[in-house]
C-alpha cells in the first residue's frame, strides 16, 4: 500500500528525516513512534503532500506522492494533531463541506455522513455546532471526516494528544474498529504504550532515521536475538538443560529450582517439537510459556534513552 | 447541468451570515454612506448661488450626489476587502485547518478563488444593501439605471483587485495583522508606485512623457476617475475630442489608448490581469509542494 523509498528532508543544513525506506502492506495497522523531534509528523507531511521531500520517493497504491494530484489526494484521509473547527458550522455542514472539497454530490455526502458519524459515535451530534464539541468529539469527527472520501490509507499524527483518558479508549476503540474493517492506517505517537496495544506493525525513528521496522513480536524477537521461553520443570532438570544445550537454536539462559530459562531462534514449530522431546525424554513438565518482550526498554535502547 | 459553488465560498458565506459581525458590518455602512448623502445634500444646498447663478435649478447639482456615494463606496470597499482576505488564509493558518485544506482534492488555486469570491460576494451584500441610498441619488440626481449596473461591474472588479492584493498578503504572512499591513503596503506601491515613472518624466522634460503614462494603467484611482469622468460628464483625463496626445508628446500606445474610453476598458482589463497574477502567485505561495517550499523551515524543523 504505501511504499517509502530513500526518503530524506532537509530544512535548510538540518536532516529531519534521512534516508528512510519503509513498506506498509495493506489493511496494516502501522504506528510510527519516536521521540520529539524524530521526524514523524515530517514523514507524515511528506506522505500526505504537505511538504517536497529533499529526496527519495513516496507511492501510495501505486501513485507516486508528491505531485499533489487529484488521484493521489482521493488515496489519503488526513487527520492532523493539531486542528480547529469553525465557528458557527454544524456538525453535519462541516462533513458537507469537506465532501463538496473532494468532489462529491450532496445526496452521496449525506448518506456517508450518517454512516460515519454513527461509526465514530456522532451521530446524535449531527444538527450541534462543531465549536461546541469536546476535543474528543472533535478528534472523531476528525476521523470521520478524513474517511468520507473512502481513503485508501488513513493518516493520524498524533491522534490521542489533548485526550483525556476516556477519550483516548475510545479512539483506540475506533482505529481498531476501522483496522478490522481492513483499513490501512498510519498513526504516528510518541507514546509506545498506545500504539503497541493496538498497532500489528511499528517502525522506531530516531534522530531523522528509522530505526527498526515491522511486526512487534519480530521486533522483540530480532532485539533480544530469539524467543525467551520459561519452561516449569517438577523433575528431570539436568536431562532437560543438557537436551537444550544440545539444541543449535536455543541458548539456556538460566537454570532455576522448577525453572529453566531458555532462548529460541527458531520457528513456533521447532519449539513445539522441542518440548516434545523434552516429554518424550521424561521430562516433567507443569507448563511453559512465552516470555512477552518489554517493548519500553527496547525503545529506550533504540532512542537512546529518550520518549 | 446543476452549477457546483465553490466549498469555500460556500462555508465562508455560511459562517459569515451567522456571524454578528456582518451585521455590525452592514450596520456600519449603512450608517456611513446615510451620513455622506445627507452631509452632501446640505453642502449642496448650503453652496446654491456661490458657484453658479441662483437662477440655476438645484436639482441639477444633485447629480454630484451619485459621485459622493460612489466614491464613498470604493473607499469603504478598498479599505474593508483587504482586512477580511488579508486574514482569510493566514486565518485558516492560525485556526489549524488549512493544512486539511490541501489535503482535499481542491487546487491551491481554487481555494485562494474561493476566499477572494467569498470577500466578494459579502462585499456585494453591502452593496445591495446600499441600493436604496444610491437610488435616492439616481431619482434626485437624475442619471440612469445603466449608470448604476456599470458602478455596480466597476466596483465588482475593484473589490477582486482589493481581494487579490489581500489574498496576496495573507499567503505571504503568517499572522493576520502582518498581512493586513502588507496589504495596505501594496496598495501604496500600485496607487502611488505607478506615478513615479510619469512623474520622473516630467520633471526631466514636461513636453515628452513618452510611455510613462501606461503603468497608470494598473492603477484604480485613474480607472475610477475615468470611469467616473465619462459617467458625468463623458469627457476623460485624456481630453472631450478624441486625441488629445499626440504621437510625439507621448509614444504610440498611450496615444491610441488616450481615445475615447479606450483607457478606461484597457485599464481594466489591466487591473483584472493583475488580479489573477496576484491570485496565481498566493496559490503558488500556498501550494506546499511549489519548488521553494520548505527551504527555509528552521522553525519546522525544530518540530520534525
Amino acid at each position: 500500500m504505501l511504499y517509502i523509498s530513500h526518503l530524506t528532508k532537509f530544512y535548510g543544513s538540518f536532516p529531519a528525516v534521512q534516508d528512510l525506506n519503509l513498506h506498509i502492506p495493506e489493511g496494516d495497522l502501522f504506528g510510527f513512534v519516536g521521540p520529539n523531534g524524530a521526524g514523524k509528523t515530517t514523514t507524515i507531511r511528506i506522505v500526505c503532500g504537505l511538504l517536497r521531500a529533499s529526496q527519495g520517493s513516496v507511492r501510495i497504491a501505486g501513485t507516486q506522492a508528491g505531485a499533489g494530484s487529484r488521484e493521489m489526494k482521493r488515496l489519503i484521509g488526513y487527520v492532523p494533531d493539531f486542528f480547529g473547527v469553525y465557528d458557527n458550522l454544524k456538525v453535519r455542514e462541516y462533513m458537507e463541506m469537506y465532501g463538496s472539497m473532494y468532489g462529491m454530490y450532496p445526496r452521496e455526502i449525506a448518506k456517508l455522513t450518517g454512516d460515519l458519524l454513527e461509526l465514530v459515535n456522532l451521530a446524535d451530534k449531527k444538527d450541534v455546532y462543531v465549536d461546541t464539541l469536546s476535543r474528543g468529539m472533535k478528534q472523531r469527527l476528525c476521523v470521520a471526516r478524513a474517511l468520507l472520501h473512502n481513503p485508501k490509507l488513513l493518516v493520524l499524527d498524533e491522534p490521542n494528544s489533548g485526550l483525556d483518558p476516556r477519550a483516548r479508549v475510545e479512539m483506540k476503540e475506533l482505529l481498531k474498529n476501522l483496522h478490522s474493517m481492513g483499513k490501512t492506517i498510519l498513526i504516528s505517537s510518541h507514546i509506545l504504550s498506545e500504539l503497541s496495544q493496538m498497532c500489528s506493525s511499528i517502525g522506531i525513528m530516531n534522530g531523522g532515521r528509522l530505526v527498526t521496522a515491522g511486526k512487534i513480536e519480530d521486533i522483540l524477537q530480532q532485539a533480544a536475538g530469539g524467543v525467551q521461553i520459561h519452561i516449569q520443570v517438577v523433575s528431570g532438570m539436568e536431562q532437560a538443560v543438557r537436551l537444550m544445550k544440545e539444541q543449535a537454536a536455543v541458548v539456556v539462559e538460566s537454570v532455576r529450582e522448577n525453572e529453566l530459562i531458555i532462548l529460541h531462534r527458531g520457528t513456533d514449530q521447532e519449539l513445539c517439537r522441542l518440548i516434545g522431546d523434552l516429554i518424550a525424554n521424561q521430562v516433567v513438565l507443569t507448563g511453559f510459556h512465552r516470555e512477552e518482550g518489554d517493548l519500553e526498554t527496547l525503545f529506550l535502547q533504540l532512542t537512546g534513552g529518550a520518549q | 447541468m446543476k452549477i457546483r459553488w465553490n466549498p469555500i465560498v460556500k462555508k465562508d458565506l455560511k459562517v459569515a451570515v451567522r456571524s454578528m459581525r456582518l451585521s455590525w458590518g452592514l450596520f456600519g455602512y449603512e450608517a456611513v454612506l446615510a451620513v455622506t448623502f445627507l452631509l452632501a445634500v446640505q453642502i449642496i444646498q448650503s453652496q446654491n448661488g456661490v458657484f453658479a447663478p441662483v437662477t440655476r435649478n438645484l436639482y441639477s447639482y444633485l447629480v454630484y450626489l451619485f459621485p459622493v456615494i460612489a466614491v464613498v463606496q470604493v473607499c469603504i470597499v478598498g479599505v474593508y476587502m483587504p482586512v477580511i482576505t488579508a486574514s482569510s488564509i493566514s486565518g485558516e493558518k492560525e485556526r489549524q485547518t488549512f493544512d486539511i485544506m490541501l489535503t482535499t482534492c481542491m487546487s491551491p488555486f481554487s481555494i485562494v478563488f474561493g476566499k477572494v469570491m467569498s470577500a466578494v460576494l459579502r462585499i456585494l451584500f453591502f452593496v445591495a444593501a446600499s441600493l436604496p441610498i444610491m437610488a435616492l441619488s439616481f431619482v434626485v440626481g437624475g442619471l440612469s439605471w445603466r449608470n448604476l449596473f456599470y458602478f455596480l461591474a466597476a466596483l465588482i472588479l475593484f473589490s477582486v483587485f482589493a481581494g487579490s492584493v489581500g489574498i496576496l498578503s495573507s499567503a505571504l504572512c503568517r499572522k493576520s495583522v502582518s498581512a493586513v499591513l502588507l496589504a495596505f503596503g501594496i496598495y501604496l506601491v500600485i496607487f502611488g508606485g505607478t506615478f513615479v515613472p510619469w512623474m520622473g518624466r516630467m520633471i526631466i522634460d514636461s513636453d515628452k512623457m513618452g510611455e510613462s503614462l501606461l503603468p497608470l494603467l494598473f492603477n484604480p484611482i485613474l480607472f475610477f476617475e475615468e470611469f467616473f469622468a465619462h459617467m458625468m460628464m463623458g469627457e476623460s483625463l485624456f481630453g472631450t475630442q478624441g486625441y488629445r496626445f499626440s504621437v510625439r508628446e507621448t509614444g504610440l500606445v498611450t496615444h491610441l489608448l488616450s481615445r475615447d474610453s479606450v483607457w478606461m476598458f484597457v485599464s481594466g482589463g489591466c487591473i483584472l490581469a493583475l488580479s489573477f497574477l496576484f491570485m496565481g502567485i498566493a496559490a503558488y505561495k500556498v501550494n506546499p509542494l511549489h519548488a521553494g517550499a520548505g527551504r527555509s523551515g528552521k522553525k519546522q524543523g525544530r518540530n520534525a
